[in-house]
């Protein structure tokens, strides 16, 4: 758990007429990051070859992302193949899936048409609509005439037959074709089109057997009846767009179940020949390498052995040993789930590299302090633990991204430690209700005598913070020495910025603070001691650079040594040694901000209190409420992402190298 | 007068908290994968643009998505104008007015094809902004004109009656509408540039740098047209071009206009300014046309080179507002691009060779 866990590499060989059985195992068991040997050419024996999959990987990787965003179209998301998937698998028929495919599209395409034809009819309704609105008919007894009329109405009539044959080619312009009556084999209409189009809408209504007839007298009150025809037009219009985007969400629902099954069999195959692009093979035999944890050794090298029934060889390489193909070794983060939180944190920041420390299990106790102390309140910290149960709730039930829920437990954490400094700081909703069980913070900012022996003034508080700056300080420079130890480079050690040296340098400035502080500001340590804790270590740095010329002089054969190397040296001694000096001075300042915002979480409360006390009634609670919900949202947020900074730069940059790379195993739950 | 820091300090951190929620190149990645059309659009359920799906689903019409594109863009320039100081005002009016003159060259596009051309309508009408942006402008008015003069009397009051009036018997007589358009480019650069005169000093070189930049490209875009569609003589090239662009000069133009090579041309800023984009210079033109698609590119990674400049610098400028314009602008259009190319059934690599 302190470490990243310990990686394990397998060189295999096994018979060609196993490998298929033993791929299925491979990915049953779901432990292994395969290496590519082909990408890693120097090592490539001639007589290997890339094992050739029975169906191409390409083809199986485009057709189930296909089918996957048809399914995400119809909003469902396939759930990854299960073990019994895997022992069902059968033959991709991609030529049948592809034209399965193909047809739905077209099915689906051609519902599109048909929604772009009414939306164009809709859009042409809806723009004479307009005109009408704006401009008027120009009619005069219909409506008051126009600046700009644009309309042009005329009614006719024409044989009843030719009816549909008009509705139909007017469809593409911006017109409405109202039905005033019927005689006979004869319809009487009222055509409203733009003036605009009236050569083409002559042409139709020629076509139509239109012939011009008088305005009937009832088509006077015509203004009222067009938008009433309009209205009417745009609902059967709209209800069938309805319907058609319905039936398109459908599409994906009814075949589901099927393309549900193709899914999971095209992603289980896509896993197989996954794993067997990363096999080479002789004539007989198939090679495979890769890393796992070594905790999983034993059972992999069973199931292997059974699968093949003995008819294998299995080579185990330690991580770091010579024998281990490739040069990046995978990191493997494990800690219990309660950490995941605080694993998100670290990731984000980086992977660290493989051997070297995990700080997860240390981030969760620094993280909840420093919010705590920023943000210390039993009642403040209760709301932010609901909200957190809210999130995880909602988020688990909907399946939503796994970011987002880990942040909920994250808002949970931080609920709960602010609960656990309110109680220390007897802080409820900003009242004292309660006796602190440490000090009272609120007393100390008022201003009032808090009767505690140790933490009395605002100089108090901000050396609390000060003293927690230097044991994270001190965390990271040891977490750095055990890294440095665990990896032999025993210079480095002593040379490095976070090694030895530099946490010489940190200590006596820590003892030469403490000092002037215990003697009012009015003295320094004597000479001796001051040599001994500063300047002893700093006139050893200046061998650093010197040490690095020469030990690395035989890797630069023409390198010769010239006289203004020395002042190199002396220039990169009094950097380096700036370096540290402003460096540790200001990451362990940089903590007074904890104290900061602790005070300006308390000075914001004593606020709302002030001013709900200048109102009474309903104002007063009202103002207590506003103000602890500005206090949770602003002062939550500043407190969650200083405690993150506070990790991320005076903590892990003393130790941490996020240079590693992610364990990734193909797995039957893998994503990519 | 306000100081830089009290100008910039609060529209700085609301942009640059809207730069960060800006689509990552793998979300462009994945739509240009997108199998289809409804797939792409899927996508973007997650992001900002989930309404574009929501569009679609109900119309089957990528235009009306596109439409609602547009209007997004433009409340975004209105949206971050409220937070501006004063000083800074005119340059959005003025970046803000290149919606409008779009609209309005649309709109004309339509009068002068139904008009002129005697083509039928193609349901363009649907797709123009009815809507005020700066100046009350009927389009309506336009769209059913009978003649330029008509258009021009419906626009006055606003600063393009007079283009319309200049140039209407112009593209009547010839037949096009470039030089109109033309027209209404200069006046924006123009209108741009005055905007940019204006601003406090510490504003101006770096909006200068940047429109420059902008006019680069705008002139790059007109000389690819002429050549194209209309292989004018070179002094018309040239009259034509709008001033003020950064890198490339009345010189540059010419020698573009007719070399061979395009490494001799741009090879010496490039190499001198942008080493980065040297690379560029290598790929192989067959033609003139892919040869000036070569400098537009070069010029768009120029833009991009520029944003990122002035993201790292100094950050209380009216840089970061451009910056974030740019960023946008380019964001939209790579979703306009891919989601055209999803419906025309574009190949994925080509998609993923333009984005």
């Amino acid at each position: 758990m302190m470490f990243t866990s310990r990686m394990i590499q397998l060189f295999a060989v096994v018979l060609g007429k196993d490998s298929e059985r033993v791929t299925e195992a491979l990915l049953r068991e779901g432990v292994m990051q395969f290496i590519n040997i082909s990408e890693v050419e120097s090592q490539r024996p001639n007589s290997l070859s890339a094992v050739k999959p029975r169906v191409s990987l390409t083809e199986i990787s485009d057709l189930r992302k296909r089918v996957e965003g048809f399914l995400h179209t119809g909003g469902i998301i396939p759930a990854a193949p299960k073990e019994t998937d895997l022992n069902n698998r059968i033959p991709v028929h991609i030529e049948k899936e592809r034209n399965h495919l193909a047809q739905i599209a077209s099915e689906r395409e051609s519902i599109r048409q048909r929604q772009r034809t009414i939306q164009q009819e809709i859009l042409n309704i809806e723009d004479i609509r307009r005109q009408v609105e704006l401009y008027g008919t120009g009619l005069s007894g219909v409506t008051l005439p126009a600046k700009h009329t644009f309309i042009s109405m005329q009614t006719g009539k024409l044989p009843v037959s030719n009816v549909k044959q008009l509705e139909d080619e007017l469809r593409d312009l911006p017109s409405a074709n109202i039905t005033l009556g019927r005689e006979n084999d004869m319809a009487y209409h009222l055509l409203i089109s733009m003036k605009r189009d009236s050569e083409q809408i002559n042409k139709i209504i020629a076509k139509a057997g239109w012939t011009k007839v008088e305005l009937p007298a009832e088509a006077r009150s015509v203004k009222k009846n067009i938008f009433k025809e309009f209205s009417e037009k745009l609902k059967a219009l709209t209800d069938e767009q309805k319907k058609l985007q319905i039936k398109v969400n459908e599409l994906a629902k009814t075949d589901a179940k099927h393309f549900k099954e193709t899914w999971v069999n095209l992603r289980v195959n896509e896993l197989f020949y996954k794993i067997q692009t990363h096999f080479e093979s002789s004539s007989r035999t198939v090679i495979f390498t890769g890393w796992l944890l070594s905790s999983k050794k034993e059972k992999l090298t069973e199931l292997i052995k059974k699968t093949c029934q003995d008819r294998c060889y299995l080579e185990w390489n330690e991580a770091g040993s010579k024998d281990t193909i490739g040069d990046e070794i995978p990191v493997k983060l494990e800690n219990p789930k309660i950490f995941a939180p605080f694993q998100m944190l670290v990731s984000n920041f980086g992977i660290p590299k493989y051997g070297t420390i995990d700080p997860t299990p240390f981030v969760m106790p620094l993280y909840l302090s420093m919010f705590g102390l920023m943000f210390a309140d039993v009642g403040q910290g209760l709301i932010l633990a609901i909200l957190g149960v809210l999130g995880v709730y909602l988020l688990k039930k909907k399946g939503q991204k796994e970011g987002l829920y880990y942040l909920s437990w994250l808002i949970i954490w931080c609920g709960f430690s602010s609960i656990f400094f309110g109680a220390l700081f007897g802080a409820f909703f900003g009242m004292g209700l309660f006796e602190p069980l440490w000090f009272d913070f609120h007393g100390i900012i008022s201003g009032h005598s808090v009767g505690n022996s140790v933490i009395n003034d605002v100089f108090d508080i901000l050396s609390v913070t000060i003293y927690f700056g230097i044991s994270v300080i001190t965390l990271g420079l040891l977490f750095n020495w055990i890294n440095i130890i665990r990896s032999g480079k025993w210079m480095e050690l002593f040379f490095d910025k976070g090694g030895i040296l530099g946490g010489w340098i940190y200590g006596g400035g820590i003892y030469i603070a403490s000092f002037m502080i215990a003697h009012d500001y009015k003295g320094l340590p004597p000479g001796k001691t001051l040599f001994l804790l500063v300047g002893l270590p700093s006139l050893l740095l200046l061998f650093k650079e010197p040490y690095h010329y020469f030990a690395h002089r035989k890797d630069e054969p023409g390198k010769k040594f010239n006289p203004l190397i020395i002042l190199n040296f002396l220039m990169e001694w009094l950097v380096e040694l700036l370096e540290i000096f402003s460096g540790y001075l200001s990451n362990t300042l940089s903590f007074m901000r904890v104290a900061g915002l602790g005070i300006a979480h308390v000075c914001l409360m004593i606020s709302f209190f002030t001013l709900a006390d200048m109102t009474s009634g309903i104002a007063s609670v009202l103002i207590l409420i506003l103000g602890n919900i500005l206090v949770i949202a602003l002062e939550g947020l500043t407190a969650g992402v200083q405690a993150l900074r506070l990790n991320y730069y005076e903590f892990f940059t003393k130790f941490f190298h996020g240079t590693g790379k992610l364990f990734t195993p193909i797995s039957l739950s893998s994503y990519k | 007068m306000a100081g830089q820091l009290s100008k910039y300090a609060f529209i700085n951190a609301k942009l640059r908290a809207r730069i960060s929620k800006i689509l990552s190149d793998d979300v462009f990645n994945q739509l240009a994968a997108a199998p289809s059309l409804d797939a792409a659009l899927t996508l973007l359920r997650e992001t900002p643009f989930a309404a574009l799906e929501e569009i679609y689903s109900g119309t089957g019409d990528l235009k009306q998505a596109e439409l609602e594109l547009l209007k997004n863009e433009i409340e975004i320039y209105r949206n971050i104008r409220r937070y501006l100081h004063r000083n800074s005002i005119g340059l959005v009016d003025a970046l803000l007015s290149r919606f409008e003159i779009d609209n309005l060259k649309n709109a004309i596009r339509i009068y002068f094809d139904r008009k002129i051309r005697k083509r039928p309508g193609d349901g363009g009408i649907h797709y123009i902004l009815y809507d005020h942006i700066i100046h009350d402008i009927p389009i309506d008015i336009i769209l059913n004109a009978e003649n330029f003069d008509e258009i021009a009397g419906v626009c006055e009051g606003t600063p393009y009656s007079r283009i319309i009036r200049k140039y209407g018997h112009t593209v009547e007589s010839e037949g096009s509408l470039f030089r109109m358009e033309i027209a209404f480019d200069h006046f924006y650069y123009h209108n741009l540039l005055a905007a940019i005169e204006k601003l406090d000093r510490p504003d101006r070189a770096m909006a200068l740098r940047l429109a420059g930049v902008e006019i680069d490209l705008q002139n790059i875009n007109w000389v690819i047209r002429f050549k194209n569609f209309y292989d004018l003589p070179l002094e018309a090239v040239l009259a034509a071009i709008v001033p003020g662009g950064f890198n490339l000069n009345s010189a540059i133009i010419d020698e573009l206009y007719s070399a061979q090579n395009v490494t001799s041309v741009l090879g010496g800023f490039v190499k001198s300014k942008y080493p980065g984009l040297s690379a560029l210079l290598s790929s192989q033109t067959p033609d003139i046309t892919s040869r000036l698609g070569l400098v537009s590119r070069i010029l768009e990674e120029i833009m991009k080179h520029e944003v990122r400049r002035i993201l790292a610098g100094y950050p209380f400028t009216i840089g970061i507002i451009l910056s974030y314009f740019a960023l946008k602008r380019d964001e939209l259009k790579k979703i306009r691009m891919i989601l055209n190319a999803k419906q025309y059934g574009v190949q994925q690599e080509r998609i993923e060779s333009v984005i």
